[in-house]
């Protein structure tokens, strides 16, 4: 919590997630207002997408990035050793080490946009509000399988930032309903970088509109990326060599 | 003269010589930033039922592919570098050089065009290969005023974000500033949105503001879609505007900066 001791910038980060909700929001308005059906999403609609991508990106940044960061930092300096010195998992120690309190402000964002946009739609059966939960399970599983073996990739390859900014751009692209989307780019944000697992499925859940199959390939590609990270990661973990010995 | 030309190219080649040298960097710094592709997917479909305001299909893509290569030409990082070496105390270094570090950042600036044209030009091709139509020709006024609109504009974009970073001389985490700076320039430079699409009176009014200059002007006189000489006095009055700016942070902040040996 070593960023609450340092109050007026803790209340400039609070300004800068609330300019980041803007951000997601008004262009999302401003496109919307040319047509009011786009990619067989409407405002609405698409807004519980944006909502689920504002938690997201919320949920990256508190817990995911913070994290992935710390550990990059830590192989390259070595004091990596100190973590694999202690009894607990190393990847569990490496993945809550620390958090960042301020991008909180995106989930509150993220909750407010979602019950504004449900507020206006007819309301979601148990059965929906389940398969909608399950979906950004699945999906937060996949995005962080995929953190966890950018992370791993850091042993090999001492600077992954830009790494992280590549893939950080592509996330950027889950904000958007991935029903406009088509061709390649709609296999890299479903398979490729998972973003439409966490933000356009949960919302296509909630309408009503997800298939079976889709949904079952979601929980796949979310359990896959889970197994594949962890193995990944112990690859990299025999291939450290700490900095003292 | 002919020694400052003869300094000002071996800078220039040292420069290269480093892009170059970190070209795989680069292509992802031009992946990353490939924003106006994802657009014009957005657009693409949101004109799929019907021009809107006499913007079609074609018109969407010929808007973001221009839209996309004048973002790598007008992109600068100053920010990013100038930000951290003031809060290091890196910068003391180069104050100790005989020259002007801003001249090496500049430089620097301009050295990344040739590689970013390399990795644009398939992407470009690309787009062109999908959508023909979109090949367009400017009148030959634009074509000359293009060039000229795209420096101003880089000028802008790097004082902007050189006055940002100086921020740091005050501030600690200034790039907190920067971010709200990025929100607004998304939404009113053409980015996201070209000006024309926007709500009509706030695309008008965006239309003078120095967000638009970084952006959307160059893209817009392409296109034939501004007016030239109004356009490129309005660049070049925002980027004498910013650079005074830098001048006067610049100096007040050096008396203020205080890291070893400074």
């Amino acid at each position: 919590m070593g960023l609450m001791q340092y109050r007026a910038n803790f209340l400039l980060q609070f300004g800068v997630g609330l300019s980041s909700a803007v951000g997601v929001l008004l262009p999302m308005v401003f496109v919307w207002q040319t047509n009011p059906v786009i990619g067989g999403f409407t405002l609405r609609e698409a807004m519980l997408v944006s909502a689920f991508f504002l938690l997201l990106g919320g949920i990256l940044g508190t817990v995911v990035e913070p994290n992935l960061g710390a550990t990059v930092d830590a192989v390259r300096t070595g004091t990596f050793d100190h973590i694999l010195l202690k009894p607990v998992d190393a990847q569990l120690l490496c993945s809550v080490r620390q958090v960042d309190p301020s991008r909180l402000w995106e989930v509150v964002t993220g909750v407010l946009v979602g019950g504004w946009a449900l507020a206006g739609l007819p309301p979601p059966t148990p059965a929906q509000i389940l398969a909608a939960t399950l979906m950004f399970g699945s999906g937060m599983a996949a995005m962080y399988g995929l953190w966890v073996v950018v992370i791993s990739l850091s042993f090999w390859f001492v600077r992954v930032d830009n790494l992280r900014f590549l893939l950080g751009a592509v996330v950027d692209t889950g904000r958007w309903p991935v029903t406009i989307y088509r061709g390649w780019l709609r296999t890299t944000v479903t398979v490729l970088v998972p973003v439409a697992l966490v933000t356009s499925y949960p919302a296509m859940a909630l309408l009503g509109r997800l298939e079976l199959q889709a949904a079952l390939g979601a929980v796949a590609v979310g359990l896959g990326a889970l197994l594949v990270s962890r193995g990944v990661w112990r690859a990299a973990l025999r291939h450290y060599s700490s900095a003292s010995s | 003269m002919n020694r400052v030309l003869d300094r000002a190219f071996t800078f220039f080649r040292v420069a290269l010589a480093e892009m170059v040298a970190y070209r795989a960097e680069m292509l992802i710094w031009v992946l990353s930033a490939t924003m106006p592709l994802v657009m014009l997917a957005i657009w693409d479909a949101a004109v799929a039922d019907g021009p809107v305001r006499g913007w079609g299909q074609v018109e969407v893509t010929r808007y973001f592919a221009v839209n996309l290569v004048v973002r790598h030409l007008t992109a600068a990082w100053v920010i990013w570098e100038l930000n951290h070496l003031i809060r290091t105390g890196g910068l003391s270094t180069w104050l100790l050089r005989p020259i002007h570090p801003g001249w090496w950042s500049i430089t620097e600036t301009l050295a990344a065009w040739p590689m970013r044209l390399v990795i644009l030009a398939p992407l470009v091709l690309g787009l062109i290969l999908w959508r023909p139509e979109l090949i367009f020709w400017p009148e030959l006024a634009n074509l000359f005023a293009f060039p000229l609109s795209v420096l101003l504009a880089l000028w802008l974009m790097w004082s902007v974000q050189a006055s940002f970073a100086l921020l740091a001389f005050w501030i600690d985490q200034s790039m907190g500033f920067f971010s709200a700076w990025v929100a607004l320039w998304g939404l009113l430079s053409g980015y996201l949105i070209p000006n024309a699409l926007l709500p009509l009176s706030l695309g008008e009014a965006a239309r003078w503001s120095p967000f638009y200059a970084t952006l959307g002007a160059p893209v817009e006189l392409l296109l034939g879609e501004a007016p030239i000489a109004t356009t490129l006095l309005l660049q070049l009055a925002w980027s004498m505007l910013s650079f005074l700016l830098l001048g006067v942070l610049w100096r007040r902040g050096l008396r203020r900066y205080g890291a070893s040996g400074a």
